[in-house]
């Protein structure tokens, strides 16, 4: 590769190189996984907070086995606008990465007993079915840690397995839009209430995107796996996690607890303003809209300056005005007379030039709202490997986001495969295991149980 | 077979908030440095800390910038808000790293450390001589994690980002909003948030990985990367369409129906996508044309169904409380929540049973009720022992128990400016006002 597509504005081109030689990403299979050792079942049901769970670990190197129900599991029906590749979803292709897919149905006595058999040979479960689902059908975490003391039991829900509100909607099925209403921070998204020139109809609360619950949910129930095995290769102990994906966002709130503990308020939706922090928004600019940062005094001191606008520096002298909520629909405006002239790319130049510039006040970023077709063609996520493209002998062309862990010297994150049919792995995985030959399986396909 | 309440008895008995201190850290005698600013960096180390590990954090003299990050301009007993969130259970130094005595007492505590984080740009610890070569050269098992927006090499390192950047950068903000309506940022810095918990986890890969092998290693963590890694099926629809994904709102484009919506007396979050669930909500709607019309989940998900079933569902709402709509969800087995804000969870006895909030009393601050990150662990939970703390206020601890320097020699330290406390001038450095000059000092 081109010497300057590694190094790039780096401060320090050698250590560029050097952490290009060692996380260069066609060396990934020449090296080792961090958990090879570690089998996981990840028995989830119409949550992609138990696939993104799983997901991690199987970058990471785990074994992990999805069972699903003999019709295959509801996640994989979760596609926009119903789009199906084959049996599965635009959504459930992301997240079947790695995963050996096996088929049992947990209804049946018999599908019972070889779940039972097989937890007993696992290090970690993941499970989001209604709290007390599986152990109404003698094989939750009481009846399955008995037989193996060392089990790490994960079970995600939105209302948790216990406490008041489990107790009160056990019933209820965990889902993406839940996770976030409940998470606290979705209170706090949306339009700005503070900003008369707003429609009242669009001041109501605004789910981020993307699943965010479910990622969230899914990426804090790995990190505690991945805490509990640290403990268990230490003591030999399993354990039960019970993850409710609404205490991940609800604890990264930013101050919005904190913030009512102290001063008993709580915060308005600012929308694209920031009152922490500010200018720190999104504006619109020639081709689109941009983000621009101005906040500190030396900070805002640069951005005036770009902008050749002294006397918004006189106007909202220090972080206080810029911080009252009034003026920031002031200060947006006045920065968006200057940004409306230029394209994102033009603007990112300027602050480029100033950067650089020996008498410089501060610091000024900025950055374009990508699309994702943008976000595809950029030429530095695919020399880092960001997405995978391949042919799959089964679903054909896709294209899904790679393991993020990837430029880990030692143990890079990978994907080995995107995804399996329905039961595509019934034979190995049963057989390796289990030691059921063809004929057992076909006496079980013959009952429904696979 | 066993019933319900002997399941909660168990749980509740497993789960016993009142026992969250009789039971082991996963992460004790896990030793962090963290060399982090603003957020991401320091999230990833506070997720560490709550769940045991020891985290030692430096700051320079200026001080983290999260020290004047504040909501309003608002500081509470000279605190920053914006600073308490991102770091609790820490030990707080002040010590530049570019200082050569500076440096040398960090390598001094890197030999008797299993972790180093730092999100500065990159290439400035190596700069100070405390790149992985250096560190790994005194101690092999060091696991060495570095965060940035666009990582340690290609095209766009040395960019800078910040959250609502990595936002942009990453599409996640294109995607949020309304659908006739512009892009929207998160509410909160959600991109440093998630990526640090993602450090955290590769940390945590590490960690076991090295508990096998006894190997340490490097790893490069790209904040705007990460965004993208979470976006679902974003990448994969457009790659199949040609098209970009479009806004929805709180409308769920994968999962129908799954939505916000209007009762007499506030919103409701609502899904039902299962057959079973969707039938329920159908039966308590009086409307099992639906259900029969629809039952098929792929069908409710062709766009102007969905615009249909969502619109029948709103026409209900809107002559339903909010508390009514979730009792039926209880009952027929769909989904459904109020949206909760700050205040209903501070209030929430639910997330007080379950420790995701605890109140504990800070000697520096007093009582503090906050979150405590999940999940709940039955064996090995995470927990709060304190707050913030003002500029370099453990340097004597730290130096003294881990490096056993004399109480002459820190002052001599501090007097050649190689490490540093509070300046009293700057508010938001400083204890509160009234502080009584020994309350929280781990060696008064």
């Amino acid at each position: 590769m081109e010497d300057e597509k590694i190094v790039g504005l780096a401060i320090n081109q050698e250590f560029a190189r050097w952490a290009h030689r060692e996380t260069y990403p066609p060396d990934t299979f020449k090296k080792q996984e961090a958990l090879d050792d570690t089998l996981v079942l990840d028995v989830s049901h119409g949550s992609f907070a138990g696939l993104f769970a799983s997901s991690i670990l199987s970058e990471m190197g785990a074994e992990v086995i999805r069972i699903e129900p003999p019709g295959g599991d509801l996640a994989r029906k979760m596609s926009p606008y119903g789009m199906m590749i084959k049996d599965s979803g635009l959504a459930y292709l992301a997240e079947a990465r790695n995963k050996f897919h096996v088929t049992l149905d947990l209804t049946k006595e018999e599908g019972r007993k070889i779940f039972s058999r097989f937890s007993a040979k696992a290090a970690i479960i993941i499970e989001t079915f209604k709290p007390g689902y599986l152990d109404g059908l003698g094989i939750g975490y009481r009846q399955l840690s008995a037989k193996n003391p060392g089990l790490i039991y994960c079970a995600i829900h939105s209302y948790g397995q216990f406490g008041k509100d489990a107790e009160n909607s056990a019933n209820q099925p965990g889902y993406d839009i839940v996770d976030q209403a409940r998470g606290v921070i979705m209170s706090i998204t949306g339009e700005p209430d503070l900003d008369t020139k707003i429609s009242p109809k669009y001041k109501r609360p605004l789910k981020h995107g993307n699943w965010m619950g479910w990622y969230a949910g899914g990426a804090w129930a790995a990190f505690s796996l991945l805490t509990a095995m640290f403990h268990r290769r230490k003591t030999g102990k399993g354990q039960f996690i019970d993850c409710a994906p609404p205490e991940g966002l609800l604890s990264i709130a930013n101050y919005a607890m904190q913030y009512f503990h102290m001063s008993g308020e709580q915060m308005p939706r600012a929308g694209n303003y920031d009152y922490a922090v500010f200018p720190y928004t999104y504006v619109k600019c020639k081709d689109g809209y941009t983000f621009i940062s101005g906040f500190t005094d030396p900070n805002w001191a640069a951005l005036c300056e770009i902008m050749n606008r002294p006397d918004l520096k006189e106007q909202f002298p220090t972080i206080k005005e810029r911080l009252t909520p009034q003026n920031q629909p002031v200060i947006q405006h006045e920065i968006e007379t200057f940004t409306e002239k230029y394209t994102a790319d033009e603007i990112q130049d300027m602050v480029y030039q100033y950067s650089k510039r020996e008498d410089k006040k501060g610091t000024v970023v900025t950055g374009r709202l990508e699309s994702p077709r943008d976000v595809l063609q950029r030429e530095h996520w695919q020399e880092r490997k960001t997405f995978i493209k391949w042919k799959d002998p089964y679903y054909g062309e896709l294209l899904i986001q790679n393991s993020s862990f990837k430029a880990m010297t030692k143990t890079p994150g990978r994907v080995k495969w995107i995804c399996r049919p329905i039961g595509a792995d019934n034979e190995f995985i049963y057989q390796k295991y289990l030691g059921m030959g063809q004929s057992r399986l076909k006496e079980l396909k013959q009952e429904g149980v696979m | 077979m066993s019933d319900n309440t002997t399941y909660r008895d168990f749980l509740n008995e497993k789960f016993d908030i009142g026992q969250l201190f009789d039971k082991p850290e996963p992460l004790a005698g896990v030793r962090v440095l963290e060399v982090c600013y603003v957020v991401l960096g320091p999230a990833a180390c506070d997720y560490l800390a709550e769940f045991g590990a020891e985290v030692i954090k430096f700051e320079g003299q200026k001080g983290d910038q999260m020290r004047f990050v504040t909501p309003y301009a608002y500081f509470w007993k000279n605190m920053s808000p914006g600073l308490e969130i991102e770091n609790h259970n820490k030990y707080w130094v002040g010590m530049h790293l570019g200082h050569p005595q500076g440096k040398e007492l960090f390598l001094e505590l890197v030999k008797k450390s299993d972790v180093v984080v730092d999100n500065l740009t990159p290439g400035r610890m190596a700069e100070w001589g405390l790149s992985y070569r250096e560190l790994s050269q005194i101690n092999p098992g060091i696991i060495q994690l570095h965060v940035s927006g666009y990582g340690s090499w290609g095209p766009w390192t040395g960019r800078t980002s910040y959250d609502a950047v990595a936002q942009s950068m990453g599409a996640l903000s294109p995607i949020t909003g309304f659908e006739d309506r512009g892009p929207i940022k998160s509410g909160v810095w959600i991109a440093d948030w998630i990526t640090g918990l993602m450090c955290a986890v590769a940390v945590m890969a590490a960690l076991n990985y090295r508990e096998r092998t006894g190997e340490g290693q490097f790893i490069d963590y790209m904040q705007v990367e990460n965004v993208i890694r979470w976006l679902d099926w974003t990448w994969l629809y457009t790659f199949k369409t040609g098209e970009n994904r479009k806004r929805s709102g709180n409308r769920d484009l994968a999962v129908c129906p799954s939505d916000l919506f209007e009762c007499s007396d506030g919103w409701v979050a609502l899904a039902a996508f299962s057959e079973e669930e969707f039938r329920g909500l159908c039966g308590i709607m009086d409307r099992l044309d639906l259900y029969e019309k629809y039952a098929d989940p792929l069908e409710r998900l062709q766009d102007e169904n969905a615009r249909k079933i969502l619109e029948a569902i709103s026409q209900w709402t809107a002559t339903k409380k909010v508390a009514e709509v979730e009792e039926f969800a209880n009952r027929q087995g769909f989904a459904a929540s109020r949206v909760l804000t700050a205040a209903d969870a501070y209030h929430s006895e639910h997330y007080r049973q379950r420790g995701a909030i605890q109140e504990y009393e800070d000697p520096v601050y007093g009582t503090m009720a906050q979150e405590c990150y999940p999940p709940r662990m039955s064996e090995t939970p995470s927990r709060v022992k304190w707050s913030s703390r003002p500029l370099g206020f453990d340097n004597r601890y730290v130096f003294q128990k881990i490096l056993g320097l004399s109480l002459e020699k820190i002052k001599q330290l501090e007097f050649e400016k190689v490490i540093f406390q509070w300046n009293p001038d700057i508010p938001s450095q400083c204890p509160p006002p009234d502080w009584d000059g020994k309350s929280g000092l781990k060696m008064p």
